[in-house]
């Protein structure tokens, strides 16, 4: 089978299994945590997808995901300008487009300038949050009442567990999909090979900015996506959502599971909530311990949880 | 007659206070294959960086077959022909031998990225990362990115940096097959004096970011102030 | 007004002294220490504790040695095992490290807020102009001018502050020439983790102490020192100072837009000039 036919093939399994999890769980706050869990996925997916294509680390993609929240909010408080059928794509393509614009400047700085200025401006958008309380709603948040349909689906679909659960489910299936197919294309390709070596690049001919920006956008639009479904299912954003603190975990799931592959932030984000949910019964210390996690996968597993199969091979391949 | 290959004039660069071109001026004839030497420090890489647009000059001009490109980038001066390899070996780690290649291929729409495979023997790793790969088998590789296409020009810095002697004269020889095969003009920076005198029909000496002499390896040999600056009692 | 002023020349002054312990560990590990507003924290509560049995300045001794230790074996176990790996794995585990610190430390201190009283010398207010304002506070813009100096003395003056000087300039080849570098890594990031850890006791008397005070002024300390230049003690003083009246005077006179501004200025100059993250004379 070709790669992008296995990519299809993973794909559909996969989203056929959403159906089955949602059977099998008990309704209820389980589910409800796995939905939250799934959109909080997309968004280490997204900053998964800067990392492994660009070799950026981001502290800052909770603006994104804020931004796509909002905007989605906004568009469906204001029922007579916009459809929500129209309003929720164009809240992820303009924070896409947007994050394009941003892209063609920032991506000129690299590693740790770049994780800082990731922050600032992450910082700045939660401050704009706050400050802009006409069109925020400022620190009370922005509360939200979706219509009475969207896309066919009555909007107590969106707002009730099983039915977010499966939506977020297939959007985080379908968007890695997405990412896994773009990784093996010829641009695909081009922005590892920047990211390896992005000199070398310019001297086989390649400008290196417009790619670089392309893949920023890109994450960025998928960050936005996820804000949607978290401004769908819970009705409400706040500043909160658009927090460092949110910034960071997404960047931990992401490098937990691990950036080499474009699935590993998705293990990432289940590592996350299920060590969260599971050490929550036997102790308050869980933050620590995933503190903890992170310095020994960072040191010992550069290629996070989902490097750990490869690694394995390569020592088993090494004794043989 | 015919415009130079690569011609500069009056190249100059300092860093901070170190001047390290001081106005240099170069012809490479159509198809020539010109050694640079100098001794450390004489300012070769310098010149390699500003004539592929890496470092900008802080005056002079070059032209490409009587085409300015002082102004370009080194994405644009690829594509108007002009390619170079690096004295530090410069590929993409983590990406398969074979991948890279095509990369640098598809750009010029070039076809030949099989064969320049199989002639540097890099054919059998084009499925591996290349930082699974032996040196030597990388410095082919950085080789191969550059002489892919095939371009009109090609500057080398150091193609044999850190090989043996053997694996030097092997490489060298390679190299002079394939830019004759292809008709591709190269500037080769070498510090093996026997690469140079193998392969060369001119060579161009370098001192303190100028030109000290220039000519064939005879003269070269011969040249009295070469010979006191850089050759030294051993190559007498 | 003048109380403003004074009280934005108050907040630079904390923010210099914590920044300038970033500004060292970076010079020397190139590690942007994320975990930095974390010591700031653990050094408050450490200084809390040591206070409550004898006063104050036990506080602040306390502080600076705990964090100091603390700073040398964070450098020997992480920083000097990680030296050669990407600098961002590194970010990374200092990022790890703000986690499991402030987990500890709500663990052992719990999550209401405390406070602590300034120390009884330093205790009422003057009339300044009409108002009263706090003796502790100028005290506290008295300290960090004291530590400054006594910062900049030790460095240009001192054997090992010439050490610290020449490896955070080349650390190769201050290596070359018989120092041993990895020495003064780790007394550099000690000494940085105990300026954080003083810090913190100095912010305790007028901020109150709680598990996120860190996180809230991680990301001023980082705007200090990116728009002050990382290495560069004087540019360093000269951001946390005009961060100060910023924070103050915007507040009051640009209430709108006086919080974006520090954020944007610190892009900006991120933007203008990448590389300037890039160590230079400390
Ligand atoms: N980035 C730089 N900053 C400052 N000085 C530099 C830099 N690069 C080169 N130089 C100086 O410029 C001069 C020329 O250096 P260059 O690397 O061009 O020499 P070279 O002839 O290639 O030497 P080698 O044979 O060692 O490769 C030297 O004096 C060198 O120290
Ligand atoms: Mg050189």
């Amino acid at each position: 089978m070709s790669g992008a036919g296995r990519i299809a093939a993973g794909a559909l399994a996969t989203a056929a299994a959403g159906p089955a999890i949602a059977a099998l769980v008990p309704p209820g706050v389980l589910l409800s945590l796995l939905a939250q869990a799934c959109i909080y996925a997309i968004l280490a997916l997204s900053v998964g997808v800067l990392a492994r294509q660009n070799g950026m680390v981001s502290f800052g993609h909770a603006a994104m995901f804020g931004a796509g929240a909002y905007l989605a909010g906004i568009g469906l408080g204001a029922p007579g300008l916009l459809p929500a059928e129209a309003a929720l794509p164009l809240a992820v393509l303009a924070v896409a487009a947007v994050c394009f614009g941003l892209g063609l400047i920032v991506v000129r700085v690299h590693g740790i300038a770049f994780a800082m200025l990731t922050l600032a401006l992450g910082q700045a958008c939660f401050e704009a949050a706050n400050k802009a309380r006409g069109v925020t709603g400022g620190a009370d948040g922005l509360t939200v009442a979706l219509p009475r349909e969207i896309f066919g689906l009555p909007a107590a679909t969106f707002q009730w567990a099983e039915g977010m659960f499966l939506i977020a489910w297939l959007a985080m299936v379908a968007l890695a999909a997405l990412a896994a197919l773009l990784a093996r294309s010829r641009f695909g390709l081009l922005t590892e090979a920047i990211r390896e070596n992005e000199e070398r690049a310019r001297f086989l001919g390649y400008g290196t900015v417009l790619p670089r920006a392309a893949v920023f956008a890109l994450s960025g639009g998928i960050a936005a996506a996820g804000g949607v479904l978290y401004v769908l299912y819970n009705g409400f954003v706040s500043p909160e959502t658009v927090h460092w603190s949110v910034s960071g975990s997404a960047l931990i799931m992401a490098l937990l599971g691990g950036t080499r592959t474009v699935w590993g932030p998705l293990a990432g984000a289940a590592v996350y909530f299920l060590l969260r949910e599971q050490l929550v019964e036997v102790t308050e210390r869980w933050l620590g311990l995933l503190g903890i996690l992170l310095v020994l996968v960072m040191v010992f597993l550069p290629d996070g949880l989902s490097g750990l199969p490869r690694r394995l091979r390569r020592q088993r391949g090494a004794e043989a | 007659m015919s415009a130079p290959a690569l011609s500069a004039r009056g190249l100059a660069r300092h860093y901070g206070g170190v001047a390290a071109l001081r106005g240099v001026d170069l012809d490479l004839v159509p198809g020539e294959i010109r050694g640079l030497i100098g001794p450390n420090g004489a300012g070769k890489s310098t010149l390699v960086d500003v004539l592929s647009g890496r470092a900008p000059g802080s005056g002079g001009s070059v032209r490409l077959f009587g085409q300015d490109i002082t102004g370009l980038g080194p994405a644009a001066r690829r594509h108007a022909g002009l390619a170079r390899s690096f004295q530090r070996t410069s590929i993409f780690p983590a990406l398969p031998v074979g991948a890279q290649l095509d990369l640098a291929a598809r750009r010029v729409g070039a076809t030949d990225a099989p064969r320049l495979l199989d002639e540097l023997d890099l054919a059998r790793l084009a499925a591996v990362p290349a930082e699974q790969t032996a040196y030597g088998d990388q410095r082919r590789l950085d080789l191969a990115l550059a002489l892919v296409g095939p371009p009109r020009v090609l500057l080398l810095d150091e193609p044999a940096a850190g090989l043996t002697a053997e694996e030097s004269l092997a490489l060298a020889d390679r190299l002079r097959e394939l830019a004759r095969a292809r008709g591709v003009t190269v500037l080769l920076v070498e510090h093996d004096m026997e690469v140079v005198f193998r392969i060369c029909e001119r060579i161009t000496v370098l001192e303190l970011g100028a030109i000290l002499a220039e000519g064939t390896p005879q003269e070269i040999r011969r040249h009295p102030e070469v010979v006191r600056a850089y050759l030294g009692s051993a190559a007498a | 007004m003048t109380i403003q002023i004074l009280n934005g020349l108050v907040y630079g002054s904390l923010l210099l002294v914590l920044a300038a312990g970033l500004a060292l560990i970076y010079g020397l590990r190139r590690v942007v220490n994320f975990g930095h507003g974390a010591f700031y924290m653990l050094g408050a509560y450490a200084g809390y504790t040591a206070a409550q049995a004898g006063g104050f300045w036990a506080g602040l001794a306390a502080s600076a040695v705990v964090l100091a230790l603390f700073g040398a074996v964070l450098d020997r176990l992480v920083f000097r095992a990680l030296q050669d790996r990407d600098p961002l794995v590194t970010v990374i585990v200092t990022f790890g490290l703000l986690l499991v610190i402030e987990d500890a430390v709500q663990w052992i201190w719990g999550t209401e807020g405390r406070s602590m009283d300034a120390p009884a010398l330093l205790a009422g207010s003057v009339a300044l102009g009409g108002d009263a304002f706090p003796v502790y506070r100028l005290a506290v813009i008295a300290m960090a001018a004291g530590l400054t100096a006594a910062l900049l003395a030790w460095l240009h003056r001192s054997r090992a502050g010439l050490f610290v000087r020449a490896a955070s300039l080349d650390p190769a080849i201050t290596a070359v020439q018989g120092v041993n570098t990895d020495a003064v890594a780790m007394l550099v990031t000690a000494l940085g983790a105990a300026l954080a850890g003083v810090s913190g006791v100095i912010a305790a008397p007028f901020l109150s102490l709680s598990p996120a005070m860190g996180g809230q002024i991680l990301v001023d300390c980082f705007v200090v020192v990116v728009v002050g230049g990382l290495g560069s003690l004087g540019g360093a003083a000269l951001a946390a100072l005009l961060l100060g009246q910023v924070q103050v005077l915007g507040a009051v006179l640009l209430p709108d837009i006086a919080a974006l501004i520090p954020f944007l200025t610190m892009a900006a100059v991120l933007l203008w000039r990448p590389t300037g993250l890039a160590g230079k004379r400390l």
